[in-house]
């Protein structure tokens, strides 16, 4: 399949319509050619929205660019909770290797600050130590199947069987006797998917315009792209667009 | 008259609204309102009126009565925002916007508050709006006699009407014709759509769903000083370009203009009666890390339906101790959301939705009761174009994580949204009160908001869910995915005719208070399947209005008390 590519106007790599509800590898897409995506998946392989970072106003393009440039350490979390965490985050958001958006050091930064999000469930404690538990909690859960710990001791068939049970609500025991895990679930996924999907490699993945003020979108038809909006694979010869926009590979 | 709508039409953005100027004050080239000239009250002064809240209903109000001569003063908790310094084009930075403090969320159905429906800073919540403008019908404030649920309004949609359409000048609102409730048109032509939206009228369309274009609040060529949208899709991000309206753009500037002081990072934590007299004289609060406390003849609450409930139920004294006009127990009851469902559909071509203003086109064919569908009352439906961290939890929302999630994003482009505002009923149970023993960073007790749906409810977004699934699988979507939310917030002090019943009059008075009023989307008895914003505007109009009738008689008393205090509001330079 890799060979031949794909057509994206079909749906057919999506997991709703596939039998066994997993989506296809996205090892069969080409490689990023122009900038980064988290593990280079290249949906978009000639899209970089950080060449249009010129055209962005000067208060977007230092807030965007500073998530690039500053990768914040991690202050709010002990070392042991964020490598139970960083392994959490990182299944959350299929971050298999690098590179990766620093997704833990993100949220890490804005509990750190006590950015919290203006409300907490009846039933839960503050957003901070609804983090903290889901640590223990993982925990708990990876030694109900006779894991050590989540991160270290369990085989990743494992941890992926508790984040499933943490996103259908259906952990026991323990810590989650006490912290509701479905509303753990949208409390730490919020800040998670808030986390990536700020992130520019992750708007270069999955070829979103980004910041476009004071330019704006002239162009809003089915399938019209602005100038500098880029087509997605296979829709073009790689090879030869490359040459002609002087495009470097990575 | 059509004759007359086509010439205002063809000279849209130069003609001025009545009796408005604020779009023709704002600077040409810079976003920011400019307060060089604006008055400055001595706290001691006692003002006219001191508004709590600098948003839709707030600013509106400050506006109507700034203008009538009135010295008003308005406290606003959040920051006077300048839309070229604070505000991003992106989506997590946009964080400020919202209402963060400490809140507490409870009940069975608990609702998400902050980003979702709460806002933080002058105007309001308006700053972070979609821009949909749609009136309520007339069914809407007869509910109970109509369709047997809910409550009936005290005033009638008549009463609202005009108001409507002066606002929908100052917006100003710009759409189709409009042939659903009390058909009308619009001031400003409708906007393009993008192809996504294109796509959904179609599939609606060979259904017999009718979809048209608007009615939202942004200028469809320029307005005033206010520029043409550009269709950067970052409506709900705070508009950078002043094309969207809200109070900020929209009245704040006139108000200032006719000697309103707007006093920013102002958190009311008191309205104060004098039990002697059963009468408010004012406003503490807290700036900085000082309290003051802000002398008034009158005081409107205009906080909005969780933090109005939770300022009047502080405001405790030997007349009121469970709570400012709460002697009846009515006080945060009945606060309502809208469940708002969102069904996503995947298209073979790009969509691209995050271009153009995510309100582009909407319906409220399904607005009215219709007893085959087997429940009282109905939704409408809109357009939402998700931004990525948006559109990512409604994929989560799904039920995908990991791998599934990231292919789900990469696939982006090729997703268009629609959403549902689904009328949800008033209950007594769904309530504002203060949560137990827990306190904001200013030692004030937070609020707690209870919230349950009835089984008229859940039918209502069933129905509504499955309405936009069949739009999308009519316009040849290979794929859909749905999550719930809701959205919105009204009532929680609600007006009525009944004083065991409601909070405040038709006159937005307190029952028990001659001299407090709720000036916000609190008021308001139902909900409707309309976006509050130019309700809750118009709510503030026709109250502005009635309160300037009445003070004809309150004045000669004024006058005379003033002469005794005298000191006379300095208009000094600093911004």
């Amino acid at each position: 399949m890799a060979d031949k590519g794909r057509d994206f106007r079909l749906a057919d790599h999506l997991p709703n319509l596939r039998p066994d509800r997993r989506p296809a590898s996205p090892d069969e897409l080409p490689r990023q050619r122009n900038g980064v995506t988290p593990q280079m998946h290249g949906r978009y392989p000639d899209y970089n929205v950080l060449e249009e970072a010129d055209h962005w106003d000067e208060v977007t393009r230092r807030l965007v660019l500073e998530r690039l440039e500053k990768v914040p350490p991690i202050r709010f979390f002990t070392h042991g909770e964020a490598r139970t965490l960083g392994v959490f985050c990182d299944l959350v958001m299929a971050q298999d290797r690098e590179p990766k958006i620093p997704v833990l050091n993100i949220v890490d930064a804005k509990l750190f600050a006590g950015q919290l999000d203006g409300f907490r469930y009846a039933d839960m404690p503050d957003d901070r130590e609804t983090w903290r538990r889901l640590a223990l909690g993982l925990d708990a859960a990876a030694r109900q199947h006779g894991a050590g710990d989540f991160a270290g001791g369990a085989a990743e068939d494992v941890q992926t069987r508790v984040v499933d049970a943490l996103a259908k609500g259906k952990l026991h025991g323990e810590v989650w006797d006490e912290l509701p895990p479905d509303k753990t679930w949208k409390v730490v996924s919020r800040a998670i998917l808030s986390a990536f999907y700020s992130h520019p490699w992750a708007w270069n993945e999955i070829g979103f315009g980004g910041p476009a003020y004071p330019r704006g979108y002239a162009r809003l038809g089915v399938g019209q792209r602005e100038s500098w909006e880029r087509a997605a694979a296979f829709e073009r010869d790689p090879v030869k667009d490359t040459e002609q926009r002087g495009v470097r590979g990575t | 008259m059509s004759r007359r709508h086509e010439l205002r039409t063809l000279l849209r953005g130069a003609l001025r609204p009545p009796e408005n100027d604020s779009a023709f004050l704002l600077d040409v080239h810079r976003r920011a309102v400019p307060r060089e000239r604006m008055a400055h009250y001595d706290d001691s002064f006692s003002v006219d009126l001191v508004i709590v809240g600098a948003g839709a209903g707030g600013g509106t109000l400050a506006q109507r009565l700034a203008r009538r001569g009135w010295k008003v003063v308005v406290l606003e908790s959040g920051p006077f925002w300048d839309p070229d310094q604070d505000w991003v084009s992106d989506e997590a930075g946009s964080h400020r916007l919202y209402w963060t403090d400490d809140r507490v969320t409870g009940g069975s159905d608990p609702v998400e508050l902050g980003k979702n429906n709460c806002g933080h800073g002058v105007g309001g919540s308006m700053v972070h709006y979609a821009g949909y403008c749609p009136r309520f019908h007339p069914s809407d404030f007869e509910v109970r006699s109509r369709d047997g649920v809910g409550e009936d309004w005290p005033i009638r949609y008549w009463d609202l009407k005009r108001h409507y359409e002066r606002l929908e000048l100052e917006l100003p609102v710009a759409g189709d014709y409009w042939p659903w409730g009390d058909p009308h048109r619009y001031p400003h032509t409708p906007h393009p759509i993008a192809g996504g939206a294109e796509t959904a009228r179609g599939g609606a369309r060979k259904l017999g769903i009718e979809m048209r274009v608007g009615p939202v609040g942004i200028t469809n060529g320029a307005f005033g000083n206010r520029p043409h949208c550009i269709y950067r899709g970052y409506c709900l991000q705070g508009c950078k370009v002043n094309a969207k309206a809200s109070p900020l753009v929209t009245h704040i500037p006139d108000a200032i203009d006719h000697g309103a002081e707007i006093r920013a990072h102002c958190m009311a934590t008191e309205v104060v009666l004098d039990d002697a007299t059963g009468r408010v004289t004012g406003v503490r609060y807290i700036h900085g890390s000082e309290e003051r406390f802000q002398r008034a003849e009158a005081v409107a609450v205009a906080g909005y339906s969780i933090e109005t409930p939770r300022l009047l139920l502080n405001s405790t004294s030997r007349r009121f101790p469970h709570g400012l006009a709460n002697n009846n127990d009515q006080v945060g009851r009945c606060v309502m959301v809208q469940g708002a469902p969102q069904v996503a559909g995947r298209f073979p071509d790009e969509m691209r939705m995050y271009k153009a203003p995510p309100p582009e086109i909407s319906s409220e064919q399904f607005y009215e009761t219709d007893p085959e569908r087997g429940f009282a009352r109905g939704f409408s439906i809109q357009t939402v174009g998700p931004l990525p961290i948006e559109h990512a939890q409604h994929v989560l929302g799904h039920g995908h994580w990991g791998p599934a999630l990231r292919e789900y994003m990469r696939d982006y482009n090729h997703w268009y949204t629609l959403g549902v505002l689904s009328e949800l009923l008033p209950l007594p149970d769904n309530r504002v009160t203060i949560a137990h023993g827990e306190t904001d960073g200013n030692g004030i007790p937070v609020a707690r908001m209870d919230y349950s749906q009835c089984d008229n409810d859940r039918k209502n977004i069933a129905f509504a869910k499955q309405t936009l699934h069949d739009i999308f699988e009519a316009a040849g979507a290979q794929d859909v995915l749905v999550t719930d939310r809701y959205a919105h917030l009204v009532g929680g002090c609600r007006m009525g005719t009944d004083p065991d019943r409601s909070v405040v009059d038709a006159d937005h008075r307190a029952w028990e208070v001659p001299n407090l009023f709720v000036a916000d989307g609190s008021v308001m008895p139902t909900q409707g399947s309309a976006n509050p914003a130019i309700t809750i505007m118009a709510l503030s109009c026709r109250l502005a209005e009635r309160l300037d009738l009445k003070r004809l008689d309150a004045r000669a008393h004024r006058q005379q008390s003033r002469r005794l205090r005298a000191p006379v509001p300095s208009r000094s330079s600093a911004g």
